[in-house]
């Protein structure tokens, strides 16, 4: 957001800069390409100029140097001339004599060589005297050809020296002859002939320099060549300069071209250098033009990435003055560029930081480059950290100044030095050793736990590998094994357990759990394992396993339901076999609401919500009570504690003990409780008899001897009266003690009266029913019970009523014992009678009563059962009859007996009631 | 047997053992007025302190008597301190069969409340009589034990040997001693026997040997 508010600003205060030194670096370049083709054109006119001048000069002189190799060529010719007329002259004025003729003429050639021969031809046209000696042309005697006649003939008509055409002789030898006429008086005698060579005349006649200088070639008129003087042809055709060879005028030209003394290469050679000059320079302008718009878009991109650089740059003086900064000043701290030129970095600097800054910029001034990192005032007043480099050059007394923003790094920093410090005392604390190995298996790092456990220093096992130190040597292929299948990514993510070696030989067991060690790029560099010493946990969990299934046994042996709760989520935690066996072998995880058992929010069970129980609270009782399960129709015995569970957290330990059985027993005890109180009444009498027996006893004994003593002295007449008065009033006393013991027997027959209430006889039947239940269910026979829930309650003496059915129920059972097993129904009646009572009958299906026993039936001490007091029957009538009641037998129609008895309804009573209560 | 031992013997003492004041009271009237001596006890912890072995006489002792130690169980302590007071145990109604196992216990007679006086002073006289006559018996086998304590070794071989009924020849063979030696060892056991006939003698020895042995 900083930035993206800044940026655009920093790009339109730098982009046209380069436009504009486009276009004009673009003019400027025309000027000196113009220059420099310019230069050329000018230098190569310059060039032209002076070549010109050069050739016309040559020229010139050649012209010159042709006309004066002809003149000499002339003069020599004259020079021969007149020898030849010299001796033409003697000749024909017979001076001359063929020796002379011949030494004259030997000799004139030898001075000059261009001559070849010097014969005198008479008029015959044939040779007459030659030289010199040794030639083999001219020989004496040998006529002329036809031309050389003509040319004879004319040198003899005209008079004068002529020339003839020159020609080549039969040795190849291009040839001039000059015949010049012997004159004797009119007549003409021949001519004496000179023969030039042409070659000779060339080599000879001019100069070497000449020679050197220029080709001479004799052309004739029609421009065949006769003779060159050298067979070099690297002569320049244009300086060429021909001129006719006077006085022969037969056509006979002089050419003479100039050697190329410079090739034309060398000729062209000065334009060529200023083409290439030209052109080289051209090149190292374009190369000139190439690095200049490399150095400016170097420099263009060297101030962008001023301009634009995130990083704060700035030059500064020595003294530490801001010089120039780029923009990013701005966006980092807040200043604009502009403003900071001219101030002091150590305005800006953090007073702490000050001290430690100035040594350090102090420290530049050696040439040193320095990094340090310092915090800055922004323009906000915050303080940011930068990390600062500086560079300084001397020579310029300069300082280059590179700063980072790194508060954010520095925080990283911080907040990372933090981590790793805290990485590190996690690591040194950890008791988990940590192994790390790269891919093929080397250890790479381990912990100071992982050392400490093994006992090998970091040394030793960083760097190793397999087999590592810690691998007992009789175990290291399964541990080879396991660490190819760690290697190839196969590491079971249970982790595996190992036996490893102590590096002083103790064996351990240690756990390793192995995770993939990815680095920061997110590449796998190897594999970390977690290595935990489980020696002493795997014995203490092999003893707790132990103690756990003894406590498992011992739970799961109990006969009650054990179960463990939350207290806060009810779910069950734990629950025993027994408890499973009642509610179902999945009970653990399910509510204990769904098995209709005490849960909290019922403060019919709980007196404190035990979800409100923190954990000090506990232990605690819950509950303690007793509860049917719905669904076994069980009774059980539920007592419930909070207590503190093995997490920590708040439950609810419940132990439910069947107590059905018990329950049944209790219920058959307090039956029989029930039953021996309410026969207690009848049995007090027969205990009263023995009791008031016993009781009596003693004084009545006592007065017995008191007498016999008295009798037995009175007999012998040894006496004492006063002791016999003694004994006498001592049997008196005991005689008063006795009466005592009748009075109280009296008194206690008198306090157990029947207590009449309304009772309602059904519950009376039904009580009385079950109480014989379990007799009847021993004698295999069944009771009927026909009482009409609407029969009005009879007031009556609940118990004593019961007594009476019991003893009904009890004899009519007996009496059925030899009954077919079908037949032994007992059936118990009850309903209104016409006089308005209500009336009970029990009907057995018994052996019966005769006549006779029927009529002693209720008379007392007689009975018909063996074991029997005969007490039972005329007990019950006086019961019934002391309720105004009446109890009599038939015999059943159907076999057996039937005993009735009425008792009063309660609303005819009422008076009765109140009476009896009073 | 001997009128000397007779006028040594200590006299007979009826102690009586019931928790009714006035039946105990009544008793000692009865009982004194027959011209016996008795001692009355109101409870068994208050007779227990009075238990010797050489106690003579007869106990009445009341089987019921509730709030303390009950008269079987006195009977019981009274047989641990090896003492052979006869017992006579009276009983209520129903007590019978308590009674019944004292019999079988060692007591001598039981007598049920309520009892005739006559019945009861005849019970108590046999008793006594009994009592002393067993007394007078045991006085004299302690002296034959004492004697034969007083024999040597050799004494007392001959002596077994006699009373298997040996001659002198035989006995003589058996111990490979001679008939004089024999003679003269018979001689004075008869002497430290204080026997006057050898009929006494073995008779004499017997009736303990018998007591030992069985």
């Amino acid at each position: 957001m900083h930035d993206g508010r800044q940026m655009p600003k920093t790009d339109t205060s730098v982009a046209p800069a380069p436009v504009v030194s486009r276009v004009r670096s673009a003019w400027y370049w025309i000027v000196p390409y113009g220059a420099v083709l310019l230069f050329a054109f000018t230098m190569l006119t310059l060039a032209w100029v002076l070549q010109r001048q050069d050739a016309e000069a040559q020229r010139n002189a050649l012209a010159r140097d042709v006309q004066w190799a002809e003149q000499t060529m002339r003069l020599h010719m004259q020079g021969t001339e007149e020898f030849l007329a010299q001796l033409a002259r003697e000749m024909a004025g017979g001076d001359l004599d063929r020796d002379a003729f011949q030494i004259r003429a030997s000799q004139h050639i030898a001075n000059n060589p261009e001559l070849i021969n010097v014969a005198w031809v008479a008029a015959d046209q044939r040779v007459h005297w030659t030289a010199p000696f040794d030639t083999t042309d001219w020989l004496v005697g040998d006529p002329l050809s036809g031309v050389q006649a003509v040319v004879l003939a004319r040198a003899r008509s005209q008079g004068r020296p002529v020339y003839g055409e020159a020609y080549v002789n039969g040795r190849a030898t291009p040839v001039l002859e000059v015949y010049v006429p012997i004159q004797q008086g009119r007549s003409t005698i021949g001519a004496m002939v000179a023969v030039y060579s042409l070659d000779r005349m060339m080599t000879h006649l001019v100069p070497t320099w000449f020679a050197e200088k220029y080709r001479l070639t004799f052309t004739q008129p029609r421009g065949e060549v006769l003779a060159i003087n050298s067979a070099v042809n690297t002569v320049d055709e244009n300086l060429s300069h021909a001129v006719q060879l006077e006085p022969p005028g037969n056509g006979l030209r002089l050419v003479a071209t100039a050697y190329q003394t410079e090739s034309p290469l060398m000729r062209l050679l000065p334009l060529a250098l200023i083409a290439g000059l030209s052109l080289f320079v051209l090149w190292s302008l374009w190369l000139v033009r190439a690095h200049m718009q490399r150095r400016v878009r170097v420099e263009r991109e060297r101030d962008q990435l001023f301009n634009l650089s995130l990083d704060m740059l700035a030059i500064l003086s020595l003294d530490g003055v801001f010089r120039r900064c780029n923009p990013a000043f701005e966006r980092i701290l807040g200043y604009p560029p502009e403003e900071l030129p001219g101030r002091p970095i150590v305005d800006f600097l953090h007073p702490e930081d000050v001290a430690a800054t100035i040594d350090e910029l102090r420290g530049l001034a050696s040439g040193a480059p320095a990094t340090f990192e310092t915090r800055c005032l922004c323009a906000d007043g915050s303080y940011k950290w930068l990390v600062w480099s500086v560079n300084s050059v001397r020579e310029e007394k300069l300082m280059y100044a590179v700063a980072h923003d790194i508060t954010g790094r520095k925080s990283a920093e911080e907040a990372l030095r933090a981590e790793y410090a805290f990485r590190k005392s996690m690591e040194e604390s950890l008791i988990t050793g940590l192994r790390a190995i790269d891919l093929t298996g080397r250890i790479t790092y381990v912990n100071p736990a992982f050392c400490s456990m093994t006992g090998w220093s970091q040394e030793e096992l960083v760097g190793s590998q397999a087999p590592f130190p810690y691998w007992p040597r009789d175990n290291r292929e399964a541990l080879q094994q396991t660490l190819a299948l760690t290697l190839a990514g196969n590491a079971p993510s249970t982790g595996f357990e190992k036996r490893i070696r102590r590096k002083n030989g103790e064996r351990m067991d240690a756990r390793f759990y192995i995770s993939p060690l990815i680095d920061a790029a997110g590449r796998q560099t190897g594999w970390m394992a977690s290595v935990t010493d489980i020696t002493e946990p795997k014995r203490i969990r092999a003893q707790l396993q132990v103690a756990h299934e003894r406590f498992v046994v011992v739970l799961d042996g109990l006969d009650a339901a054990v179960y463990v709760a939350d207290a806060a989520s009810d779910e069950i935690l734990f629950a025993n076999r027994a408890f499973k066996s009642i509610y179902g072998f999945d009970a653990v995880g399910r509510r204990v609401g769904e098995f209709g058992l005490p849960t909290p929010p019922n403060t019919l069970w709980y007196d404190v919500d035990p979800r409100r129980l923190s954990p000090d609270d506990v232990p605690r009782e819950l509950y303690d009570g007793e509860l049917r399960n719905d669904h076994s129709e069980r009774w059980y015995h539920i007592r419930e504690r909070a207590i503190r569970w093995v997490d920590g957290r708040v439950v609810r330990m419940a132990i439910a003990t069947d107590v059905t059985d018990r329950k049944r027993v209790d219920e058959e005890n307090r039956a029989q409780q029930e039953r021996l109180q309410r026969t207690s009444r009848l049995i007090t009498m027969g205990e009263m008899a023995s009791t008031l027996a016993h009781e009596l006893n003693q004084p009545l004994g006592a007065i017995a001897n008191y007498a016999m003593g008295c009798v037995n002295r009175l007999k012998s007449g040894e006496y004492r009266t006063e002791d016999i008065l003694g004994a006498m009033q001592k049997a008196s006393a005991q005689a008063e003690r006795a009466g005592k013991i009748i009075r109280r027997v009296r008194e206690f027959v008198k306090k157990s009266e029947p207590r009449r209430h309304p009772v309602s006889l059904a519950e009376v039947v039904e009580d009385a029913v079950g109480f014989m239940e379990v007799d009847v269910r021993r004698l295999g026979a069944r009771v009927e019970v026909q009482v009409p829930l609407d029969l009005p309650p009879v007031f009556a003496d609940g118990v004593m009523i019961e007594q009476v059915v019991l003893n009904l129920v009890k004899n009519g059972i007996e009496a059925m014992g030899d009954a077919p097993a079908e037949a032994r129904v007992l059936l118990v009646e009850a309903g209104l009678n016409p006089e308005g009572q209500v009336q009970v009958s029990v009907t057995d299906r018994g052996h019966g009563l005769s006549e006779d026993a029927r009529a002693k039936l209720f008379s007392p001490f007689y009975t018909t059962k063996s074991e029997g007091m005969g007490m039972g029957l005329n007990i019950c009538r006086s019961i019934i009859e002391f309720h105004e009641g009446r109890l009599w037998v038939d015999p059943n129609p159907a076999g057996g007996c039937i005993f009735r008895f009425t008792l009063p309804l309660e609303n005819l009573n009422e008076s009765s009631s109140a009476d009896s209560d009073a | 047997m001997n009128p000397q031992v007779l006028t040594a013997m200590p006299e007979q003492i009826i102690y009586l053992v019931d928790d009714d004041e006035a039946l105990r009271d009544s008793l000692i009237w009865l009982l004194e007025s027959q011209g016996f001596k008795v001692k009355g006890y109101p409870s068994a912890e208050a007779f227990l302190p009075e238990i010797r072995p050489d106690m003579t006489g007869c106990l009445l002792l009341d089987v019921r008597m509730p709030g303390g130690m009950s008269g079987l169980e006195l009977h019981d302590r009274l047989r641990a301190s090896f003492c052979t007071l006869p017992v006579i145990f009276i009983t209520g109604h129903g007590d019978v069969p308590m009674a019944v196992s004292a019999l079988k216990k060692g007591a001598v007679d039981f007598i049920e409340k309520p009892f005739n006086d006559e019945a009861l002073l005849r019970q108590v006289r046999q008793c006594l009589a009994q009592e002393e006559e067993n007394r007078a018996r045991r006085r004299q086998d302690a002296e034959v034990s004492r004697r034969l304590g007083q024999l040597t070794q050799r004494e007392r071989e001959v002596l077994d040997l006699i009373i298997l009924g040996k001659l002198n020849k035989q006995i003589a063979d058996v111990l490979g001693i001679s008939i004089k030696t024999v003679e003269v060892h018979r001689a004075r056991v008869m002497e430290k026997m204080g026997a006057q006939s050898l009929a006494e003698l073995v008779q004499s020895v017997m009736a303990i040997e018998g007591v030992n042995r069985g």
